[in-house]
C-alpha cells in the first residue's frame, strides 16, 4: 500500500474521530452565539420584515455608562495581567533554578488556590480583607490604625482575580523555563555572562512565547469575569461580566445584553487570535 | 430578533439541557417545587410542610429545589411559558417566590392557574389586601425593617425624614444593598421614591407604568439619593445583598441597615449578630414589604397534586407556623389564626402592607445604576 493512501485513509479515520465533539461544538456553541449575534444587528421592523440594525451598537459606544463599563474592564484585565506576571516569574525562575524541599513546598502554596472554588475564595477574601476584618485586626494589633479595606473598590476584583490566575500562570511559566538547558546556561556562564546576563540573554527570548500564552489565557479569564468583580468590585463602575448579567436578568434588556456579549467576545477574540497564533507558530520554529 | 423569540430560543435551549437527566428520573407523585426564596424558607418547607404534607398524602413526595435565584427563576418560567404553547410536560409543578406576570404575556395565555377559580378550600381564608393577582396565591409575608445596634442608636428614626437625618448625622454609620442584588436596599429606594412624591404608595400601580409617567418620579428620587451618599458607609458603597448587609452590622462596621423581617429575626435567634441589635418600623409610611407567593402552571404534569399543596399551604395549620417558625405574616385572615398568635400579634398585625408593583423594579433599578451608584471618587 503506497504511502499516499495510508496517509488519507488515516485523514478520514482522523475526521470520524473528531466529527462528534466538532458537531457538538457547532450546535452548542456556533449557532446560538451566531443567532445571538445576528439578532443584535437584524432587527424586526414595525410592520413584518426584518431590517439591518446598528442601533444596539452606537447606544453602547454613545453610551458614557457603558464605555466606563468597558474601560474598568480593560483596566482591571491589564493591571491584573501585569501583577500576575511581575509575582509568578520570580518564583517560577526560583523553582526552576532551585531543588530541594523548600522549593516543593513553594510551588504546593502556590498551586493551592487551584483547588479552592472562587465562591469561597470571595467569601475567605471578604472576611481577611474585608471592613474590620482579620487583616485589619491584625494591623490595629501592631499600632497600625490606617487600614483601607480594599473590598468594594477596584482593587478588590484585582487582588481575588490574582489569587484565582496563580496556578496557571505559575504552571506555565515553568513548564516555558524548563526548557532552557542547564547545559546552555553553563556554558553561557563559562564565556563569563553574568546573572543578569543570562537573564536578558538566554532565559527571556526563550520564555517570551511562553508569557504571550500566559498573558492571552488569562486576559480571556479576566475579562469575563462575572464572580470576582461582582463579589469583591464596585457598584460602578461594573466589569463587564456582572454587567452584562444584570442588563440580562435585572434590566431585562436582552438585546443590549447580547450587544454587550458580542462587544467582549470581540475584545477576547484578539486575545484568542494571539494564542492560536503563538501555539501555531511554534512547532514552525522548532523544526527549523 | 424579537425579545420574546431570544426568550424562547434560550429557554428551549436551557429547556434540552435540563431535560435530559430528569425524564430519567420523574416519577409519579413526585411534586417537583422550585424556590426562589433563601435557604431559611426551604429549611421551613423540610421541616413542616413536607413533613405534614407527604404525612397526608401517602405516595407524594415533594421535590425542593433551590431555584438559583431570580434569573434562574425566569429561565423555569420561560420553559414553562415555552412548554404550555407547544402544549408538553413543563417539568415545573410550582414555583415559590415568583410573579406570574413573567414572561410577558404568560398570565393572559393561561399558563398560571387562577387560584380564585381552583376551589381550594382555605382560600376564602386568604386576606385580600395582600393578594396582587388571583394567579399568585400569597402564603408568607416579610417587611423591610431598620436593623440596628441598640447600644448605639438611641433614639431610633421612626420617619424617613428622621432616618435621612440619622444619616447624615451618623456618616460611615448606615448601608443599603444594591437594589437589584437584595430586595431590602430595593425596597429602601422605593420607600426613598414614596417619600419624595409625597407618601401616596397608590401612584405605584402594576398597571400604570409608563417610561412617561416614571419618568419624572424618578428624576425626584436621585437628588435625594446623591444627597445622603456621602454620608453612607464609605461614601456610598453599597452591599451585594441582604445577607452582606446583616454580615456589615455583625461585624460592626455600620451601626444601622435596612433588612427582611424574617432574615433579621433568624440573624437574632441565631447569634450571628450582636445581643444589642434592634429592629424598627417607620411609622409614618412603612417600608415596602411583600408577600411571596406560589404559582403553577395550568399544565404542570402533577396539576391536581399541586393545588392541593396549596390548599395545605394556605391552611391555618401551616399559616400559625409560618408566623412561629419562619417570622414571617400569614397570608390568610388574621381570625383564622390560633388565638394564641391573635392576641400576641393584635399590635403589629397589618391591615395592609404596601406593596411596590415589580414591573416597575427593572426601569428603577438600571436607572439607579446610572444615576446614584455612578461617580464615586475613590
Amino acid at each position: 500500500m503506497s504511502a499516499a493512501v495510508t496517509s488519507l485513509r488515516n485523514g478520514w479515520r482522523g475526521l470520524a474521530f473528531i466529527a462528534i465533539p466538532v458537531t457538538a461544538i457547532a450546535i452548542f456553541l456556533f449557532y446560538p452565539a451566531a443567532l445571538s449575534i445576528i439578532g443584535t444587528l437584524v432587527r424586526p421592523k414595525d410592520g413584518g420584515g426584518y431590517t439591518f440594525s446598528l442601533q444596539s451598537y452606537v447606544f453602547f459606544f454613545t453610551d458614557s455608562y457603558s464605555l466606563t463599563n468597558l474601560g474598568r474592564t480593560l483596566w482591571t484585565t491589564v493591571v491584573t495581567l501585569i501583577l500576575l506576571v511581575a509575582v509568578n516569574l520570580p518564583i517560577a525562575l526560583y523553582m526552576r533554578f532551585t531543588k530541594g524541599p523548600l522549593a516543593t513546598v513553594i510551588q504546593a502554596l502556590a498551586l493551592f488556590p487551584m483547588f479552592v472554588p472562587g465562591i469561597i475564595i470571595c467569601y475567605a477574601l471578604i472576611r481577611y480583607m474585608g471592613p474590620n476584618g482579620w487583616l485589619q485586626s491584625l494591623l490595629a494589633l501592631v499600632g497600625f490604625h490606617h487600614y483601607a479595606s480594599p473590598h468594594l473598590t477596584p482593587w478588590g476584583p484585582v487582588i481575588g482575580l490574582i489569587w484565582d490566575g496563580m496556578p496557571l500562570t505559575l504552571l506555565i511559566l515553568i513548564s516555558g523555563l524548563s526548557n532552557i538547558s542547564d547545559a546552555s546556561i553553563e556554558a553561557a556562564r563559562d564565556v563569563g555572562a553574568g546573572r543578569i546576563r543570562i537573564l536578558v540573554s538566554i532565559i527571556t527570548p526563550e520564555i517570551t512565547h511562553s508569557l504571550l500564552i500566559v498573558s492571552a489565557l488569562n486576559f480571556l479569564g479576566i475579562f469575563g469575569q462575572a464572580l470576582m468583580p461582582f463579589m469583591l468590585g464596585p457598584t460602578n463602575p461594573e466589569m463587564m461580566g456582572p454587567f452584562m448579567l444584570r442588563t440580562f436578568s435585572s434590566v431585562r434588556d436582552p438585546l443590549q445584553a447580547s450587544t454587550q456579549a458580542t462587544i467582549t467576545f470581540l475584545i477576547c477574540s484578539l486575545a484568542g487570535i494571539a494564542y492560536v497564533r503563538s501555539i501555531a507558530r511554534r512547532p514552525k520554529e522548532d523544526r527549523k | 430578533m424579537l425579545r420574546r423569540d431570544f426568550l424562547k430560543y434560550s429557554a428551549a435551549g436551557a429547556g434540552l439541557l435540563l431535560a435530559g437527566p430528569r425524564v430519567a428520573f420523574a416519577a409519579p407523585g413526585v411534586l417537583d417545587i422550585f424556590f426562589n426564596s433563601d435557604t431559611n424558607v426551604i429549611d421551613f418547607w423540610t421541616q413542616v410542610v413536607k413533613p405534614g404534607f407527604e404525612a397526608a398524602n401517602p405516595g407524594v413526595t415533594l421535590n425542593l429545589v433551590p431555584g438559583g435565584g431570580g434569573s434562574g427563576i425566569n429561565t423555569l418560567a420561560d420553559r414553562a411559558y415555552a412548554a404550555f404553547q407547544a402544549k408538553k410536560d413543563p417539568q415545573v409543578d410550582m414555583l415559590e417566590a415568583a410573579a406570574p406576570f413573567y414572561p410577558a404575556g404568560s398570565l393572559a395565555a393561561g399558563l398560571w392557574v387562577d387560584f380564585a377559580k381552583a376551589g381550594l378550600a382555605n382560600y376564602e381564608k386568604v386576606n385580600p389586601v395582600v393578594v396582587q393577582s388571583p394567579a399568585l396565591l400569597p402564603y408568607r409575608g416579610s417587611q423591610v425593617v431598620l436593623m440596628y445596634n441598640a447600644e448605639k442608636v438611641k433614639d431610633v428614626p421612626t420617619t424617613f425624614a428622621g432616618l435621612v437625618a440619622w444619616i447624615k448625622a451618623n456618616p460611615n454609620q448606615f448601608a443599603y444593598s444594591r437594589p437589584d442584588l437584595g430586595d431590602s436596599g430595593a425596597c429602601f429606594i422605593e420607600r426613598a421614591l414614596q417619600e419624595v412624591t409625597g407618601q401616596k404608595p397608590e401612584l405605584f400601580l402594576p398597571e400604570n407604568y409608563t417610561e412617561d409617567y416614571a419618568k419624572p418620579m424618578f428624576e425626584k428620587l436621585w437628588p435625594l439619593l446623591k444627597d445622603i451618599q456621602p454620608a453612607l458607609f464609605n461614601g456610598g458603597e453599597y452591599t451585594s445583598g441582604n445577607t452582606a448587609s446583616i454580615q456589615l452590622l455583625a461585624s460592626g462596621a455600620v451601626t444601622m441597615t435596612v433588612a427582611w423581617s424574617d432574615m433579621a429575626l433568624q440573624a437574632m435567634s441565631q447569634g450571628v449578630v450582636p445581643d444589642t441589635t434592634a429592629v424598627a418600623q417607620l411609622q409614618d409610611l412603612a417600608f415596602t414589604g411583600g408577600f411571596s407567593g406560589i404559582i403553577v402552571p395550568s399544565v404542570a404534569a402533577n396539576k391536581d397534586m399541586a393545588l392541593k399543596l396549596a390548599d395545605y399551604l394556605i391552611s391555618p395549620e401551616v399559616q400559625n407556623h409560618v408566623v412561629t417558625d419562619l417570622g414571617g405574616f400569614p397570608g390568610i385572615k388574621w381570625e383564622f389564626m390560633s388565638k394564641e398568635l391573635q392576641e400576641k400579634f393584635a399590635k403589629v398585625a397589618p391591615k395592609s402592607i404596601p406593596i411596590f408593583p415589580s414591573n416597575w423594579e427593572p426601569s428603577l433599578f438600571e436607572a439607579w445604576y446610572r444615576n446614584v451608584a455612578s461617580d464615586i471618587k475613590r
